[in-house]
């Protein structure tokens, strides 16, 4: 405590409070009572504790964790506050937490979640109409269209079909942000994910005169989890890598059981293309929502920059992870790692 | 410190891609295989380094293909390994796929008969090809 001044603490507008592993509150500022009231005490102590569901209170992880400084947050009366450590050293088992009001703020992002959420809804139901309409009079054998009409009514189908996806993507990103993303616990047969992704992407890429192939084996085992997303997940990754991927190039889609760094055993799954690569500024934010590759498309066309921020939240929700490697205008290889889990 | 040991995680390396690529201009492809997997062996578990040899044995695989007719090139066996195939270190499924060539059989129908996956055959002929066990003509 002598580290710090009360005097000067009590007339910032931050809430602050020094709290010990058991919860005591040592030190809170004076915004700290004028915020929380007198029954703030007892949440502390109640969050220092797991509670009888077996939850962690919200105070455990900065005591089993000291480098810990990601924001946790945590429900009080009503309203939402992000909680985060203070450097500040203690010679005791204590920590100095800042206590932020995001209440406002995440009920902003609801709303702007169900927004979005109704938007893209409502937005399908007429577009599944056109592409069912374009598809029925392509389709038809006694439609008498000349070929000029019949190229433009192909045209007119691919762009609502790469419309449809756009909305997708909006859809799964607006489930993502409103915390609504859940993966089922399906038993998963992998190697006929990749097989399949590859089959439905080979007229795209043959087209577009690029070689796409498998790279595993039939041996891949059984995981748990969506086949649903992971379809979804890898044809993302692989029309990607056809966007990007020049002439006579070549994709590759491949998969085995490898070992990882804690020595067990996952399936790492590789995306790999002879595209345009990235740059190191690319390979930083190639992740993050809303932002695309600065490379150029060679297929043309743009996406919502979610593509890839939605197939890391699949990863990630099945426990495993995604990593980029790439070289510049040499290819690009999208490795995912997912765990094997036995059925329970 | 040792080649291998410099090799960091992917935050800690923004330098990895530039060094690939410098290697691949300067050594070639196969040797700049060569050195990733004694990254590898050095650091195993390492996911990133894993794309990096991907991104080689693809791009090895598409020089490949591009070599000739692409998919219907026939590869054919060299006299030198005819003469003496004892001096090539083939792997079991390299040696299955050199029992195949016949000087007939182009590369799609190899693919067809070969009990492995499309890519890993390919690569194996690639291999066989650099190290001059067998040659491509249309």
């Amino acid at each position: 405590m002598t580290l710090l001044a009360p005097a000067l603490l009590d007339n910032l507008s931050i809430v602050i409070a020094v709290v010990t592993e058991t919860g005591e509150v040592e030190y809170k500022n004076r915004l700290f009572d004028a915020t929380f009231g007198p029954e703030a005490e007892q949440w502390i102590a109640r969050a220092a504790r797991t509670n009888v569901s077996g939850e962690r209170g919200w105070l455990m992880p900065f005591f089993a964790d000291p480098e810990m400084h990601d924001p946790v947050e945590a429900e009080f009366q009503d309203r939402t506050y992000s909680i985060q450590r203070l450097d500040v050293p203690f010679d005791t088992p204590q920590v100095a937490l800042t206590f932020e009001d995001v209440t406002r703020q995440r009920e902003m992002e609801q709303a702007k979640s169900d927004f979005t959420s109704m938007i893209v809804h409502d937005l399908r139901g007429p577009l599944s109409g056109i592409q069912g309409t374009l598809d029925f009079v392509l389709s038809s054998e006694d439609a008498r269209i000349d070929p000029m009409h019949e190229e433009l009514l192909l045209e007119a189908s691919h762009e609502s079909e790469r419309m449809m996806g756009l909305i997708n993507e909006l859809l799964d990103f607006s489930k993502i942000e409103s915390g609504n993303f859940e993966v089922e616990n399906d038993p998963v047969y992998l190697a006929g994910i990749l097989r399949r992704s590859v089959k439905s992407l080979q007229t795209v890429a043959s087209r577009d005169n690029v070689h796409l192939l498998t790279g595993h084996g039939s041996d891949l085992p059984t995981i748990h989890g969506s086949a649903e997303k992971l379809t979804q997940a890898i044809i993302n990754l692989v029309s990607n890598s056809v966007k990007f991927t020049p002439q006579n190039g070549l994709i590759v889609v491949g998969g085995r059981v490898d070992r990882n760094a804690d020595g067990e055993d996952e399936i790492v799954v590789t995306v790999t293309d002879t595209g345009v690569g990235m740059t190191p500024e690319d390979l930083e934010r190639i992740f993050q929502k809303y932002k695309q590759s600065k490379s150029k498309s060679i297929r043309g066309g743009s996406g919502t920059g979610l593509g890839l921020y939605i197939v890391k939240q699949i990863i990630e929700a099945h426990g495993g992870s995604v990593t980029v490697s790439s070289v510049h205008e040499v290819g690009t290889s999208m490795v995912l790692t997912l765990p094997i889990r036995r059925a329970a | 410190m040792t080649e291998a040991q410099s090799v960091g995680t992917e935050r800690g390396r923004p330098g990895l891609p530039q060094l690939v690529a410098q290697r691949i201009k300067a050594d070639g492809k196969w040797a700049t295989l060569v050195w990733l997997h004694q990254q590898q062996r050095a650091q195993p578990g390492d996911v990133a380094l894993r794309g990096y040899v991907e991104i080689l044995r693809v791009t090895i695989v598409r020089d490949f293909l591009a070599l000739a007719t692409g998919m219907e090139a026939i590869p054919k066996l060299t006299a030198d390994f005819l003469n003496d195939f004892n001096k090539f270190d083939l792997t079991a499924q390299e040696g299955y796929l050199i029992s195949q060539i016949d000087g007939r059989t182009n590369i799609e129908k190899l693919l067809k008969v070969s009990p492995f996956d499309p890519f890993s055959t390919l690569f194996s002929l690639a291999r066989m090809n650099n190290m001059r066990a067998i040659e491509i003509s249309e």
